[in-house]
């Protein structure tokens, strides 16, 4: 076993860096499971609650039989455990007792502490039918893969100045400026409180309840918090300024602070509030009717309620409450005295993610809130029968839908798009869904940002910085919004490198991701103050710190972005970034690649190429059609994109191995030959060689999965199964005699792949194929789950061929994208003089100059010698950059010298072209032709998705007009602009012929006597048809005869082209009482009106 | 050859792999394990695809 043990260490290792990116995800729902279920349920009131169990997944019917992930998927199920909480339930004064409630079944992400699947190597995920690379991260309901996104959030616990113009509307008086704190609690519930300043120098507390917002003078809230008196508070206001210093520079206060102070004061004596008590009895009364559960309290009760449930929530103590806003307080009015600079909310420094786990845990808080409030008017015993099993459904709804349905908001940014359906689609687009944090959905909708502004992220602020002197001679120091004390500022920087160095220490009780935001004394810059946090759902990252411990050598340090940009970091780049000998670098990056994501990390030589093409390849790298996976006998994907002969790139990044991109590649390597030939290159189209793409080139395959649950949409409640018609004993459909296709079988549009038998009349329905083409029978499989008798529920798989052809879209690795023009024969296609070969793909010399993709370049020549060689060549980007200077393994200055040797000695070109002969003359090519191996992607627009004809079809029933929707056949819409365009070329006739003969041409019988559209009837010649009868003689078509319905004449009947919508409108404005005349006449000109 | 008699279809169980042969109207339901969902075999008709 030792042996066997050794490969499969270091293949776990091999993963441990894809792992890495799923992370923030799964541990979050472990502390989902280990922490946040506990604590959440600790800070429900008024239910004592003892325990919350959350069971790993279990199959339905039998106890310890567990449930995996596959099974779900192909059942259309969901992967979820059950939820019960065991809470003391007291009657009336009696004991208390204990009581389990069912709250249903919770979903359970995959590879967390619940799922069964949790630490399985490759072997045991193969066999329960998993990727070997399964990472999990995700949540399976109903059969959808669906994972929550990872939205930024206001960092918690950090009191922000912001300007915005949206607060002068909370009343008269307000400005714009406030101070804003977004409040955690233990359980990852958050309530913002906001600081406003008035016009008067006074301020207001602002918080959420009960969906208002309430504005409360500061100097009650100050007052309530603590016993105080209204020198303490005045005191503590005006620490931050003296007199001594007056506008020194890094001050932050002015001596307006101190009036300020006492218009506070002021407020607070008007209203002839003295006491710490007087302002709780003043909150109580105000707030009992709006807070719940709270009636029968007194009003010193409800304000301390009040005061604990909603006034900085993620403090416990109230003194910590009172010197939190003393703070805030000193910040707003140094934003307003413009001492200090507002925050830009925009910014990642000011930003944290919201993980699944503490979305579900506050969502779930939320909804068994919900329960108990609704179940509290009932008696006891009815909430004991009554189903609480709905909770768990609403978690799951959550999930599926992405939809946060709760009434408070739970002061998240957005309530829906929480969570998206994990695509399959290469590996790029699922990486993307889990390195991304998501910006909130409607982002340019919201007021809030300061988008189309450029602001860098903490420069500003930073640039005055400035030597030691003057006021505030102490610092504040925050731990986790709590104001812990203060240090003198002569000393703080001491201070700040002793704590970075504990964090390097491992043993030292300083958590090594202490985040130590010291925000120096700047003039009019951040307001300064040590930050400390610790708290989760900060973003984090590895740099190297210089400082150096006592053993020597750099170490790594994790940072986040509050402190990195007051933080001096330098770049390997070889230069130092503009900086000045006075601050000299403390950290240094580990690779200038930390820049990129993984998707831009894998464009070779990123740097060489123009940055707006590196976008364009992220993003068309989720595009790819790639190999989608290696489980694909067992994925019931709605649609799977596969890509049948992939292959590795020769030119990669250090990301592409670090990522095991082996395992999906997306891509080929095309021999790519750069010139103009035949014509049909023009325009980012490309040419494909016929021939290699019947060799197998970019060849693929369409997976779709239809899932038929005939309980679900049985009509009128009638049981339909699936079964074979007794009747037809023909052998050459598809179906089978259980109803359901025979594998393997290809089917036809339109020819029948499945039937259903009607339980009632026992007829049987046929089911025929959809769409335009052919389709091959990749799967069935029978689900019995639920149905105990009847076939009701079944996964069919079609697979459609999708091989190159003519509109396709392919795409290098540097933003070059391109549509086939042409398949070309291969005897046609140009070749080289002294290989002969002919080339895959052409593109067209036009393609680079404006665009500037050098690395494709580069890429051609690196892959040439390096399939030469037999060897894959490396292009993380950047380099040279941290090449060490004194290595003599390489001493070329640039790429092309370190690859054109390599060429040249296998007898080519030392700048990659050759010397090629025309496919069709067979002359040589005047010029030599750049040519060389390219990864090439095929991307997934493909014209057989999405080709749109028609010249006759369905139309509509209302307006006979053609129907639109490439689904049903429809055409393209010729709409206003198309026919200005007509207009204007003066092509009358076209546009009569496209807008009305080849539409909804209509002949209409008009009563030219009353003008009337619709009064006309057809007069019923029956005597002529009742005689034709009786001689026996077939009845023939008697001309129709028209009257005027309104003038009982036949005389002024007409007959008048027109498009039928025409008519349609006069019936509709006849339903709205409005009579539409017409004045028909033979003469060019208008007829002229009677009345004026 | 009797008309009333559908031919039986074979299906793979979808956990233990034991193959299982079905009439219209049977329990689906592996006999070997009990698991409820089955695979369908691959035809054993000859099928004709384009190579090209």
């Amino acid at each position: 076993m030792a042996a066997g043990k050794g490969p499969s260490a270091s293949k776990a290792d091999q993963y441990a860096a894809l792992r890495e990116l799923y992370r923030p995800h799964i541990d979050s729902f472990d502390y989902f499971v280990d922490e946040g279920l506990d604590r959440m349920l600790l800070s429900i009131r008024p239910l004592e609650i003892a325990k919350g169990h959350l069971l790993p997944p279990k199959r339905d019917g039998r106890v310890d039989v567990p449930l995996y992930p596959q099974e779900c998927r192909q059942a259309r199920t969901s992967y979820h455990g059950e939820f019960k909480v065991d809470a003391f339930i007291q009657c009336n004064d009696g004991p208390s007792i204990r009581q389990t409630f069912n709250f249903g079944h919770l979903p359970i992400m995959l590879m967390s502490k619940l799922c069964h699947l949790r630490g399985a190597d490759s072997e045991k995920l193969i066999f329960h039918g998993e990727e070997a690379t399964e990472m999990g991260g995700y949540f399976i309901c109903g059969g959808m893969e669906r994972l929550v996104r990872i939205l930024i959030l206001q960092k918690r616990n950090y009191p922000m100045g912001l300007i915005r113009g949206s607060f002068v509307n909370r009343g008269a008086g307000y400005t714009d400026k406030a101070v804003i704190i977004r409040c955690v609690q233990d359980d990852q519930s958050s309530v913002t409180v906001k600081l406003y300043y008035l016009q008067n120098g006074s301020a207001r507390v602002g918080f959420w309840l009960g969906g208002r917002e309430f504005l409360l003078p500061v100097g009650i809230v100050l007052k309530a918090l603590i016993d105080t008196s209204d020198r303490e508070i005045f005191t503590s206001l005006t620490c931050c300024y003296s007199d001594h210093y007056e506008r020194g520079k890094g001050i932050v206060s002015t001596q307006l602070i101190g009036e300020r102070a006492q218009i506070i004061l002021d407020e607070v004596r008007d209203l002839s509030l003295f006491t710490r008590t007087e302002c709780l009895l003043h909150l109580g009364k105000y707030f009992r009717s709006v807070m719940e559960g709270f009636d029968k309290d007194d009003f010193e009760t409800v304000a301390e309620a009040v005061l604990k449930d909603y006034i900085f929530v993620h403090l416990q103590n109230n003194h910590d409450k009172f010197n939190l806003l003393i703070f805030m307080l000193q910040k707003l009015y140094a934003l307003v005295d413009q001492t200090a600079s507002p925050d830009n909310a925009d910014a990642l420094q000011y930003q944290e993610a919201l993980l699944p786990g503490h979305l579900i845990t506050i969502f779930l808080k939320d909804r068994l809130q919900d329960w108990l409030r609704k179940s509290k008017p009932q008696e006891v015993r009815k909430i004991l029968s009554k189903t609480s099993t709905y909770v768990g459904k609403a978690i799951e709804s959550m999930i599926k839908v992405g939809k946060v349905n709760s009434q408070s908001g739970l002061d998240l940014p957005q309530r829906d798009g929480m969570t998206i359906q994990a695509e399959r689609l290469n590996f790029h687009r699922i990486s993307s869904f889990y390195n991304s944090e998501g910006a909130i959905k409607d982002f340019n909708q919201i007021k809030k940002s300061l988008i189309a502004h450029l602001v860098g992220a903490g420069m500003a602020q930073l640039l005055p910085r400035i030597e030691r002197t003057g006021p505030p001679e102490v610092l504040h120091v925050h731990l986790d919004g709590c104001i812990v004390g203060s240090i003198a500022s002569p000393k703080i920087e001491e201070v700040v490198n002793h704590l970075r160095s504990l964090k390097l220490l491992p043993h030292s009780g300083i958590p090594e991701d202490l985040e130590v935001g010291y925000v120096p004394l700047s003039l009019g810059g951040a307001y300064p103050g040590l930050y400390l946090f610790t708290n989760p759902a900060r973003f984090l990252r590895p740099v190297k710190s210089l400082l150096g411990l006592s053993d020597g050598g750099p170490s790594i340090e994790l940072i986040g972005p509050f402190e990195q940009a007051f933080m001096e970091i330098q770049c390997p780049d070889g230069g130092d970034g503009g900086r000045n000998k006075l601050f000299p670098a403390t950290h240094e990056e580990i690779h200038p690649t930390a820049i990129l994501s993984v998707v831009a990390n894998l464009t070779p030589w990123s740097d060489h190429n123009q940055s707006p093409r590196n976008m364009y390849q992220c993003q068309m790298a989720k595009q790819t059609m790639g190999f989608c996976a290696q489980a694909l006998k067992f994925r019931t994907d709605v649609k799977a994109f596969h890509l049948q002969t992939p292959q590795t790139p020769i030119v990669r990044t250090a990301t592409y191995s670090k990522y095991c991109m082996d395992e999906f590649p997306s891509g080929t390597n095309a021999i790519v030959a750069v010139l103009s030939y035949t014509g049909y290159d023009m325009e980012d189209a490309m040419i494909l060689n016929k021939s290699a793409v019947d060799r197998g080139m970019f060849r693929g395959h369409i997976y779709q999965t239809e899932c038929i649950d005939l309980s679900a949409k049985s009509r009128d409640n009638v049981m339909e199964f699936f079964c074979k018609s007794n009747l037809s004993r023909e052998t050459t459909t598809a179906i089978e005699s259980d109803g359901l296709p025979r594998i393997g079988e290809k089917i036809f549009p339109n020819e029948l792949y499945y039937s259903v038998c009607n339980n009632l009349t026992g007829s049987v329905r046929p089911i025929k194929l959809k769409g335009s083409e052919p389709a091959a029978i990749d799967y069935v499989a029978v689900n019995g789950t639920n149905f105990k008798d009847r076939l009701q529920k079944a996964n069919i798989r079609l697979r459609r061929v999708r091989n190159p052809i003519i509109g396709d879209k392919f795409s290098s690795r540097h933003g070059q994208k391109g549509v086939c023009s042409q398949l070309w024969p291969d005897i046609d296609m140009p070749f080289s003089a002294n290989t002969g070969m002919r080339p895959d793909l052409i593109i067209n010399p036009h393609a680079f100059p404006s665009r500037m993709t050098i690395a494709m370049l580069l890429e051609s020549i690196a892959a040439k010698a390096g399939s030469l060689k037999g060897k894959f060549i490396d292009a993380t980007p950047f380099a040279s950059s941290v090449k060490k200077t004194d290595e003599n393994s390489c001493t070329s200055d640039s790429i092309v010298n370190e690859i054109g040797p390599m060429l040249a000695s296998y007898g080519f070109n030392y700048h990659g072209t050759e010397v090629m002969y025309s496919g069709v003359f067979g002359t040589e090519l005047t010029f030599e032709i750049f040519i060389g191996p390219v990864y090439y992607q095929r991307l997934r627009h493909m014209v057989s998705d999405k080709f749109q004809v028609r010249n006759t079809g369905r139309i509509d029933q209302i307006t006979r007009q053609p129907i639109g929707g490439r689904k049903f056949g429809g055409g393209i819409r010729f709409g206003e602009m198309e026919r200005d365009a007509l207009l204007a070329h003066g092509a009358s006739y076209l546009l009569h012929d496209r807008l009305h003969s080849c539409s909804d041409y209509h002949i209409a019988d008009v009563c030219s006597i009353c003008g009337s559209l619709l009064t006309a009837t057809v007069i019923k010649s029956d005597n002529q048809k009742a005689k034709r009868d009786m001689l026996g003689l077939p009845t023939i078509k008697p001309p129709k005869n028209f009257a005027c319905q309104a003038c009982k004449t036949s005389k002024g009947m007409e007959t008048v082209a027109m498009p039928y919508v025409f008519r349609y409108l006069a019936a509709e404005l006849a339903a709205m009482n409005i009579k539409m005349e017409l004045r028909l006449s033979n003469r060019a000109e208008l007829p002229t009106s009677e009345e004026s | 050859m009797d008309p009333q008699q559908p031919e039986p279809v074979s299906y793979l169980c979808g956990d233990c792999g034991a193959e299982n042969t079905l009439k219209p109207g049977d329990v689906i339901q592996c006999r070997e394990c009990g698991y409820r969902i089955l695979y369908k075999k691959r035809t054993r008709r000859i099928v004709q695809y384009e190579a090209r």
